[in-house]
């Protein structure tokens, strides 16, 4: 079974490492997107996966093989891989049929076997009329559909993909997203996704690993990351949070602001510092204090946009700490008014650091 | 490993990889190139006869006439080529790129026709039109001004003729530098000083100027460097004048009695310079035109000259008079009249120069057969070698890519001669004797036109994305098979350029091959020279004639083929 | 030796330079060579010779044609250079075990004092040398033998000078209305020069050059390039080159006449000889057999302007025979001894 395993994955140039010891195992199947701002790391962890790099330290372990380590690398063509590359790399000298065949034909295999495979995955990906077009001559969507063809014919055990879709416009690169999902779902290969894009991660992936700074932050499946960030960095980059700072008080409770908030799940560090996470959109805005003050901030409206479905606020508490909150388009706070901030327990998230 | 690949297709992938021993091959290769006749001439330098260390063969450079009169002259003549150079291609240059004047391609291919030109056929054809008493055009002025027999207009053999006609076939350089860096200079930036209130003289001063200035300086510098390091030209007409410069130097140094030491000593200054100025060239490109000249937007804005474009014209071919139309002219002369200082009546005419060149003289065959073999394999070998440097280092394969791009880049601070004399004192002792074999040439002719192949693969590997081979590795193909599926046909233009460039670089060359050759291993520039040294002057026009077709011939082919270049629409089966 | 110096004919000058590169302790010389059927064979086997010599490209190609056409199967290739360059390309050559000669002949009889020394010739007496030659004409081990003879007068282009202000004399030369009109060639190029420069230098004096330097003199290389420039117009007077070169022209037509100067006029004799290590030893043996048979010789001296030793070659009418000239003594065992100093004296006072 083609299980992926790194196991303290190191990658350095000269002093700066890369990648800093990640490890991560993708069981057999698996869709999983490595997610990050650029500079992360992601995209030469799949590139250590694919064998184009070799680790500094580490090692890659793909089935029960050791693939990749500082002593030996195998070399990417003998990894039994494919990739999608973010320029998609077609070969501009070839026809869509020729990119296709191409790893059909490095295998030596029957020309009819090869014809009929090519076929079988044209019409899959809808590009049965284009075969005898050179990749300049297609769209976007085409040549993207063009490049997962061929890394699926060749029907590797791990398919790596690298911002598979960045070049696409937004229409289209919504449309892929769910693309990519089926074809996997039909196929099943243990997967590698590499995405800046967290709405892309959250459609395609079984689970996302959150990279920053060459680091792993958190992994899990797109809701657990979504719902439970362990860290300012991931509560920020996955959908937007508001991050409150203050006091520890017990394992429960911190200081903000002046007001004692409560926290609905992790316990809060007892370090004396804490820090909680709260989605824009799970802060209530009132108009005047609730009956019950539990977890309530008074603030004032510094800024306001109308968004059409919504209104985005920007607000400040009175230790001048801004927030942004995110309501329904319905009630309208002039930038100066007085407003209350009621952040539910269960949606303030204690983080780790 | 079975188990992986019995998990997905059967069928079998290529295991072996190649490349790095290729690579490591190469470096090797390229080490002994290089390090081999640059240490012997070192070691030349600074040992007696007797191999016992010594400076005693420096002392001369500093001391004795004989030496420190041609190192004045030599700087004297790089120095004024240079700034006549930069003071004709620089205005040439804006005309061309900036400016509306007519017939700009054309004047573009008779610049790039003068920069074909083997230097040593010019300075022949400009004896021919310019020697005091029996040049055409001294004969023309005395015909129309009716002066008595021995005044001239133009004395070709004298200083000035030496500088004036390195400057010919020099200037081109300067001028492709120039009209680049004026032609990527966005029309933006000097909008934005024209927006600002900037009037047009004050743009061209302040924004224009500066931009240019860096390229400007580079091609000067490159200007220095060839009027350094030429042979011929200066063998041709400073000789007969009666001085020297330091390559004629090294040259007689090598005549009998033979002084190996003293001529190592000579080159040794010239090929420090040449480091130097190299060095001072990539600080002032890099230092500032890159950034500025590299972006990619809006196109140059072209300035309208009105009628004046008509005289701009008229300038560009008046210029253009000196490198190609009339010593062209004189060669064709020479090459069809019994005596060509006499008028062209039809008692004057003859083929007997062509009957000589193609029938009796037995040296054409040999030379031209030896001159068309090194063109192709030094072109094919220079090309080969310079794709896969050039991959090694743009793909960086290996750890030590950078020494592979070192000593790829290195023959272009070695002089020709220099190059000649290293390798003659290299290659005609153990463990290499390849002195009087075509192989001494066919390294030299590759050594000396690496640097170009090489710089002129890497940028084209450049422009080919790395995920375009890394996407043929994934899906199976070992490195070799990436190169070869892959990158070698998206580079067919890239490499075809190259190998016409070292093609033409290889059958004008003189400067080392006048070093190395022997009456086996003849070539046609070798041959010319020596037609010279003997006063055949109609011999020579036809054999330089028949060189400059060739060349033009390999200049048309490979635009022909660098312009269907593209993929588009042309199949390439897996 | 030094008896015969007093004679003024060609013999005895030609004995007494040919005697000094002999060398009289060796064996006798080898039969002479006939071109016999069974060489010629051999020799078209070899298919081809080749020849380094000195002699004018278009004469030396004329020599080849000739025995080409009467030996069809053998092609000659002339590797034409000056004789100081020859000399040092096959030293060179040598020094690098190329063996690429055949058959050699030079302007500078001192070479062949070194190539023998150095055992580089194989003996070979040709037929018409051993018959018509006089004995001290040729090497006594038969290594080599005078193939050709000129002389370096001056020469002038007839329609820049009148002949009664031409000069008649080396000295003339140094008179300032020449300024800048004189032409010359090189004696590091070119070996009748060498030979004419060590002549003139011992006769007159090296304060000739020296003085002669200072007449912006249009140095070129070859010795049969003066004459070129004079015929195209481009110098009025040439201070030396080959007399041969000097009468093809004249004998063309062009405007050129010569003057052999007062003082006497340098001789040029010209060996040649086939090397040990030739390539192709047969075509060699019987090139050279050529080269002194009387149908060649007579080709120099008709076509060529050279003279000949040939007893059975007939002077051309309309020369000057060469008894009525004054002519410098040949000595090529000094030449061979003093060649480094000559060469450096004349760059120290030409600058090339």
């Amino acid at each position: 079974m083609a299980r992926v395993a790194l196991r303290n994955l190191v990658k350095r140039y000269g002093d700066l490492a890369v990648v800093d010891r990640i490890s991560l195992d993708i069981d057999h199947g698996q869709l999983v997107c490595l997610l990050g701002p650029s500079g992360c790391g992601k995209t030469t962890t799949l590139r250590l996966i694919a064998g184009f790099i070799e680790p500094t330290e580490g090692e890659i372990q793909v089935g029960e093989r050791v693939v990749s380590s500082p002593a030996r690398a195998i070399e990417p063509q003998l990894r039994n891989m494919s990739m999608i590359f973010q320029s998609y790399a077609l070969w501009p000298h070839m026809t869509v049929m020729e990119n296709v065949a191409y790893g059909l034909r490095l295998r030596k295999l029957d020309r009819d076997v090869i014809r009929d495979k090519v076929r079988a995955i044209l019409n899959m990906t809808k590009l049965a009329e284009f075969e005898d077009r050179y990749p300049a001559d297609l769209s976007g969507g085409q040549q993207q559909r063009v490049a997962l063809a061929r890394a699926l014919v060749v029907e590797p055990e791990t398919l790596l993909l690298d911002e598979p879709l960045s070049n696409l416009d937004a229409n289209l690169r919504e449309e892929m997203r769910f693309e990519v999902r089926r074809l996997h779902d039909q196929y099943r290969y243990t997967t590698v996704y590499v995405t800046h894009d967290q709405a892309e991660a959250m459609t395609a992936a079984d689970r996302i690993v959150v990279m920053n700074k060459g680091r792993i932050e958190q992994t899990g499946t797109p809701e657990e990351i979504y719902r439970r960030p362990r860290s300012e960095f991931v509560a920020r980059f996955i959908g937007g949070a508001n991050i409150l700072r203050g006091p520890s008080l017990d394992a429960r409770h911190m200081r903000f602001s002046g007001v004692v908030l409560r926290c609905g799940d992790a316990e809060i560090a007892l370090n004396g510092h804490a820090a909680l996470s709260i989605r824009h959109h799970d802060i209530r805005l009132l108009g005047a204090p609730p009956s019950s003050a539990e977890n309530v901030v008074p603030a004032k409206v510094a800024r306001q946009v109308f968004l059409g479905g919504m209104r985005d606020y920007l607000v400040e508490t009175h230790d001048g700490t801004q927030l942004r909150v995110v309501t329904s388009a319905e009630h309208s706070f002039a930038p100066g008014s007085a407003v209350w901030l009621h952040l539910p327990p269960e949606s303030c998230r204690a983080l780790v650091s | 490993m079975t188990a992986a690949v019995a998990a997905g297709l059967p069928g079998r992938l290529g295991r072996v990889d190649l490349s790095r021993p290729v690579v490591l091959l190469l470096a090797a290769v390229l080490c002994l190139l290089i390090v081999l006749p640059v240490s012997w001439l070192v070691y030349f330098a600074f040992t007696d006869r007797d191999g016992l260390p010594t400076f005693a063969n420096f002392a001369p450079l500093f001391s004795d006439p004989a030496y420190t009169e041609p190192m004045i002259t030599t700087l004297v003549i790089s120095v004024s080529v240079g700034l006549a150079c930069a003071a004709v291609a620089a205005p040439m240059g804006w005309l061309v790129a900036r400016t509306d004047v007519p017939f700009a391609r054309t004047i573009r291919s008779l610049i790039m026709a003068s920069f074909v030109t083997p230097p040593f056929l010019g300075a022949i054809a400009w004896e021919i039109l310019a020697a005091p008493n029996s040049g055409m055009l001294n004969q023309w002025y005395r015909e129309l001004t009716g002066a008595p027999p021995d005044q001239h207009l133009f004395n070709i053999y004298s200083l000035t003729g030496v500088i004036f006609v390195i400057a010919c076939y020099t200037f081109p350089y300067v001028f492709v530098l120039v009209a680049n860096a004026l032609e990527r200079i966005p029309g933006e930036l000097e909008d934005a000083s024209s927006i600002l209130g900037g009037r047009a003289w004050h743009t061209a001063r302040r924004i224009t100027v500066p931009l240019a200035l860096p390229a400007l300086l580079a091609g000067c510098l490159v200007a220095f460097l060839q009027a350094m390091t030429l042979f011929g030209s200066p063998a041709i007409l400073a000789l007969p004048a009666g001085f020297h410069t330091m390559t004629t130097k090294i040259w007689s140094l090598f005549q009998y009695p033979p002084k190996p030491g003293l001529a190592a000593a000579c080159s040794l200054p010239l090929l420090l310079l040449t480091v130097v100025l190299l060095r001072a060239q990539h600080m002032i490109l890099g230092r500032r035109s890159y950034q500025v000249i590299g972006g990619k937007s809006g196109a140059p804005r072209v300035i309208r000259l009105g009628p004046w474009r008509w005289l701009a014209l008229a300038v560009c071919l008046i210029v253009l008079l000196n490198p190609v139309f009339l010593p062209y002219l004189g060669l064709v002369k020479a090459a069809f009249t019994h005596v060509f200082s006499q008028p062209l009546t039809l008692k004057n005419l003859t083929l007997e120069h062509v009957d000589f060149v193609f029938f009796e003289f037995s040296s054409t065959r040999l030379a031209l057969k030896n001159t068309f073999l090194l063109g192709i394999l030094a072109a094919t070998l220079g090309s080969g070698l310079a794709l896969v440097i050039a991959y090694a280092t743009a793909r960086r394969v290996v750890a030590g890519y950078r020494v592979l791009d070192f000593f790829a880049t290195a023959p272009v601070a070695i002089p020709a001669i220099v190059l000649g004399v290293g390798l003659f004192l290299a290659y005609t002792r153990p463990p290499f004797v390849l002195y009087g074999t075509l192989s001494i040439l066919l390294i030299a002719f590759v050594t000396i036109q690496l640097p170009a192949a090489y710089q002129q693969l890497q940028s084209a590997f450049r422009a080919v994305n790395p995920e375009l081979e890394e996407a043929s590795r994934i899906l199976g193909a070992t490195r070799l098979q990436a190169l070869r599926h892959i990158t070698a046909p998206l580079l067919r233009s890239g490499v075809i350029a190259a190998w016409c460039f070292i093609f033409i670089g290889t059958i004008r060359e003189l400067s080392a091959a006048i070093m190395l050759f022997t009456a086996d291993t003849k070539v046609i520039s070798v041959v010319i020279f020596d037609l010279n040294e003997n006063g055949h002057l109609g011999p020579i026009s036809v054999l330089g004639i028949l060189m400059l077709v060739i060349t033009f011939a390999v200049v048309t082919l490979a635009n022909r083929l660098h312009g269907s270049g593209a993929w588009r629409g042309q199949r390439v089966t897996g | 030796m030094s008896k015969s110096y007093a004679k003024t004919s060609l013999a005895a000058i030609a004995a007494t330079a040919l005697a000094m590169l002999g060398n009289p302790a060796s064996a006798a010389p080898p039969e002479p060579t006939k071109a016999a059927p069974q060489l010629i064979e051999a020799a078209k086997k070899e298919g081809k010779v080749v020849w380094y010599t000195s002699v004018d490209l278009p004469m030396a190609e004329k020599i080849a044609k000739a025995f080409e056409v009467k030996y069809p199967g053998v092609a000659v290739r002339v590797e034409r250079s000056g004789a100081e360059r020859v000399f040092q390309r096959i030293g060179q050559e040598y020094s690098s075990k190329i063996y690429a000669a055949d058959a050699v002949n030079s302007s500078d009889a001192a070479h062949f004092i070194v190539w023998k020394r150095d055992g580089w010739l194989m003996a070979d007496v040709p037929e018409d040398v051993a018959k018509y030659f006089p004995k001290d004409q040729q090497d006594p081990d038969g290594m080599f033998a005078a193939f050709r003879v000129t002389l370096s007068p001056i020469g002038y282009n007839t329609t820049l000078v009148k002949k009664e202000e031409a000069p008649k004399s080396f000295k003339d030369l140094l008179d300032p209305k020449w300024s800048g009109k004189i032409v010359k060639a090189h004696p590091s190029y070119s070996g009748t020069i060498l030979t004419a420069t060590y002549q003139t230098a011992r006769d007159i004096g090296w304060e000739y050059f020296e003085k002669l330097s200072q007449q912006k003199v249009m140095q070129v290389q070859s010795a049969t390039d003066p004459s070129k420039k004079l015929s195209v117009g481009e110098r009025a007077i040439s201070a030396d080159g080959t007399e041969y070169n000097l009468l093809q022209l004249k004998e063309k037509g062009e405007p050129i006449e010569i003057v052999y100067p007062t003082e006497g006029t340098p001789l040029v004799v010209g060996p040649s000889g086939i090397m040990k290590n030739a390539p192709n030893p047969n075509a060699a043996k019987l090139f050279n057999h050529f080269l002194f048979s009387v149908e060649c010789q007579q080709l120099i001296v008709d076509v060529g302007g050279m003279r000949s030793f040939h007893s059975q070659v007939k002077e051309k009418p309309g020369r000057t025979p060469l008894k009525q000239i004054k002519l410098m003594k040949e000595d090529p065992a000094a030449v061979e001894k003093q060649v480094e100093e000559i060469k450096a004296r004349y760059t120290k006072y030409f600058k090339v």
